[in-house]
């Protein structure tokens, strides 16, 4: 009787533990090894057509060509999504002095430029009334889980974003049903223009949510206003939510500067306030694009530009940390923004992941942010960093020339041509780029890209090829709707919500898709699993016996 | 000079055609009405029911009286009868740009469906429109980037309305909500230790008194079922 007891006890000892320690080592793993045949590649794991991008829209061809508007010239802007010509005739003549027909092509409010006395007798408005926004866009809803004010920076690429944008009229959105933006909103913040000696008065009206100001970088201003009040733009001079605030200038200074907002200057400036102020020389008859909205090619240059240059482009080069721009799109209510923002987020432990030139990242900078060249051209650039990282501007193909830093011209001895531009934090680059194909300026026709060549700088959020990447193109290598030629499998690919969402692998595509595409899933080793489902069901066995057996002693 | 001569006189002939109304829109310096209606009746209605006299105030500091919002209306529900002419009185109170739309009235008096006022800066703008007979919830909100959803939002009923709509201020509750910190105060904390003493007591008692509580059980069945 005792033997057998004996005897019972160890087996069962036994059973359990042999039934643990097969079950410890055959526990069914996340990754398998896969013996001699690794798996199949399977292709485009994501196969949804619906997040396919057209390359180019070509919503307004008719914007394209060289046209005068409102005695307006206006040049060519052959790329796919050109400048508005209303808005750019608008932005030249002012709000006021433009037909109700053309004002109603754009998204301006009546009272959102207004150009006043030509005070030096020279045939150009001397006042100038500028009257500026503030917008969040891929803002939050407390309406359901969806971003109003979209604007996509990439394909599927929403990230919260903060602006300055002309005084506007009518909807946000582009129509009821919408969500997207309306074409006046958008990033970047909008380069402003303006004449040497010019009385430029800049009404801030704070439409946001939270207070602002305007700071005008390197641009000649008083410290006080006529009134005594401030013109810096200081933190403790914030212009709150309903308020609005003028600043006065009158620039001696001729070049190209910057405003940005000064409040929580580390948060608000990477959230996109800020953008280019260029003062051009003073010159008779000299009509200014206010706005260049949106940046990029200039198609209304001024006189002096005019002299030495064929064309002109604005560059604006700008950094997001995702981060922080999630922060108003997680959180509605103001003081829950201003809380995570002020001090749950923290600048110092932060990444950038986006990078824009204009306002958009690769691809989307083929669209609106391409250099258009022929032959033989001399093309200015104005370029400012409004990133957090300094940036290394290349340009392939191409050596170009430092005419002007921060807003200082250089002396013919001084000016330097390299093919690198190295431009910190804030720093602005007047750059003369020239088209001779003489071996040092340029290498003659191409699609040749221009980049920050700082590695994180061609991503977007890790994902290459993306960030602030765009085309120096020369024209004969652009189809009809301004998009490069040559490039329609890159398109294919790039031009794909999944391939920033990262649902898709990078070699997909031609004999090497078989190679480099995602690698398949591997067969569990079945051996295994049964002996693990055998130790299972040993255990549970002996578990029932065990409570039986409690049960039965209890009851006797 | 003579440039600027010509633009003087350019700019008094386009304020006179600003002035004037355009496809069912009128616009000058100070903002712009479209599609107001004072006479044409939607065709569900013989005839005006009532006129009500509405002034609405818009401005950032009619969202202090609510939390966590930036800009309202001072007022966010009307109530109107089927067929009522409602003239509105639309004042901005800030210095920037404010709206008033009212979206979903019919698209045969109302092209896209659409009213709207809007301010350019502090004033006033007067208009009138006539709302049908159905017995709708329509949305009366100011269209500026993050202004509705930041709290410039109201609604407006025709017969009661056919409900209320999401994150109306101090009316009704938002689709997607914010989450706040909860508040752990001594209150809190002695709820929860009362409660769990009360549940473990409750246990124990049952342990100790499972005798008693046996024989009662017993007690009670045979007297509900003698039989047994």
């Amino acid at each position: 009787m005792t033997l057998k007891k004996v005897l019972i006890s160890l087996s069962v000892l036994l059973l359990t533990t042999g039934a643990i320690y097969l079950i410890y080592n055959t526990i069914p793993q996340e990754f398998n090894s896969a013996g001699i045949n690794p798996p199949e590649t399977i292709y485009n794991q994501a196969k949804d057509n619906s997040n396919i991008v057209k390359p180019c829209s070509n919503t307004h061809p008719e914007w394209r060509p060289a046209q005068v508007i409102e005695d307006v010239t206006i040049n060519a802007a052959p790329d796919c999504e050109p400048d508005n010509p209303y808005e750019v005739a608008t932005s030249v003549k002012g709000t006021n002095n433009v037909s109700m027909g053309t004002l109603m092509q754009t998204d301006f409010a009546q009272d959102a430029l207004t150009m006043g006395e030509d005070l030096d007798n020279d045939g150009d408005p001397d006042v100038i009334h500028i009257k500026l926004e503030v917008v969040e866009l891929n803002g939050s809803s407390p309406d359901g889980n969806f971003l109003i004010n979209t604007y996509d920076i990439a394909p599927g690429i929403q990230p919260g974003l903060w602006v300055y944008a002309p005084k506007s009229r009518g909807m946000a959105v582009k129509n009821f049903n919408s969500l997207v933006a309306n074409p006046l909103l958008r990033a970047p913040s909008p380069v402003i223009r303006v004449e040497q000696g010019d009385k430029v008065y800049i009404t801030l009206e704070n439409t946001h949510y939270l207070p602002h100001t305007i700071h005008l970088h390197g641009v000649d201003h008083p410290w006080m206003t006529s009134k005594g009040e401030d013109n810096d733009g200081m933190e403790e001079h914030s212009v709150f939510p309903g308020k609005s605030h003028t600043y006065e200038i009158q620039p001696r200074h001729v070049g190209t500067m910057l405003y940005h907002c000064h409040v929580q200057t580390a948060q608000h400036f990477m959230m996109g306030l800020g953008g280019m102020f260029i003062v051009e020389a003073n010159e008779p008859n000299n009509w200014l694009q206010t706005f260049n909205v949106g940046a990029g090619q200039v198609r209304h240059p001024s006189n002096a530009v005019k002299k030495t240059y064929t064309q002109e482009y604005d560059l604006h080069y700008q950094s997001i940390d995702k981060r922080l721009a999630r922060i108003v799109q997680d959180s509605n209510d103001p003081r829950l923004v201003a809380q995570h923002m002020a001090r749950d987020y923290n600048i110092t432990e932060s990444f950038e992941n986006y990078f824009l030139l204009n306002g958009h990242s690769f691809p989307y900078t083929l669209r609106d942010s391409m250099i258009i060249a022929d032959d033989n051209e001399d093309i200015k650039l104005h370029i400012a960093n409004f990133q957090r990282s300094a940036i290394g501007l290349h340009i392939h193909g191409h050596k170009a020339t430092i005419t002007a830093l921060d807003g200082v011209d250089l002396a013919a001895s001084q000016q330097i041509t390299r093919d690198v531009l190295d431009i910190a934090t804030a720093q602005r680059n007047d750059v003369h780029l020239k088209t001779q194909n003489d071996g040092l300026h340029s290498y003659g026709p191409g699609l040749w890209m221009f980049h920050d060549h700082t590695p994180t700088g061609t991503t977007t959020d890790g994902v290459e090829p993306g960030g602030n990447m765009a085309i120096l193109a020369y024209k004969s290598l652009l189809d009809e709707q301004g998009m490069p030629k040559m490039h329609e499998h890159l398109f294919d690919q790039v031009f794909d919500k999944d391939y920033y969402a990262k649902n898709l692998a990078v070699w997909t595509e031609g004999p090497f898709g078989a190679l480099l595409g995602d690698a398949g899933l591997v067969s569990p080793n079945y051996l295994n699993l049964i002996l693990f489902g055998l130790a299972i069901g040993v255990l549970i066995g002996l578990l029932v016996l065990a409570i039986l057996m409690i049960k039965r002693k209890s009851k006797s | 000079m003579k440039q600027f001569l010509i633009g003087l006189v350019m700019f008094s002939v386009f304020q006179t055609v600003f002035a004037m109304e355009h496809g069912g829109m009128l616009m000058d310096e100070k903002g712009m009405i479209m599609n107001a209606n004072t006479d044409r009746l939607p065709r569900d209605c013989p005839q005006i029911s009532e006129n009500v006299d509405i002034t609405i105030h818009a401005g950032q500091q009619y969202a202090e009286k609510f939390t966590g919002k930036m800009f309202a209306f001072d007022t966010q529900e009307w109530d109107v009868k089927p067929c009522a002419k409602i003239n509105i009185t639309f004042i901005n109170d800030d210095q920037i740009r404010h709206q008033l739309m009212i979206h979903g009235l019919p698209g045969y008096l109302y092209p896209e469906g659409m009213f709207h006022l809007e301010l350019n800066g502090a004033g006033q703008l007067q208009a009138s429109l006539i709302l049908p007979s159905q017995k709708k919830t329509y949305l009366v909100h100011c269209e500026l980037p993050q202004h509705m959803e930041k709290g410039m939002k109201a609604q407006l009923k025709v017969d009661g309305g056919d409900g209320d709509l999401p994150s109306i201020p101090g009316i009704s509750a938002p689709i997607k909500a914010d989450l706040y910190k909860t508040d752990w105060s001594q209150l809190a904390w002695a709820t929860i230790i009362i409660s769990i003493l009360i549940g473990v007591s409750f246990v124990l008692i049952t342990i100790i008194y499972a005798d008693k509580l046996t024989s009662l059980a017993d007690k009670i069945t045979t007297k509900i079922n003698p039989k047994k």
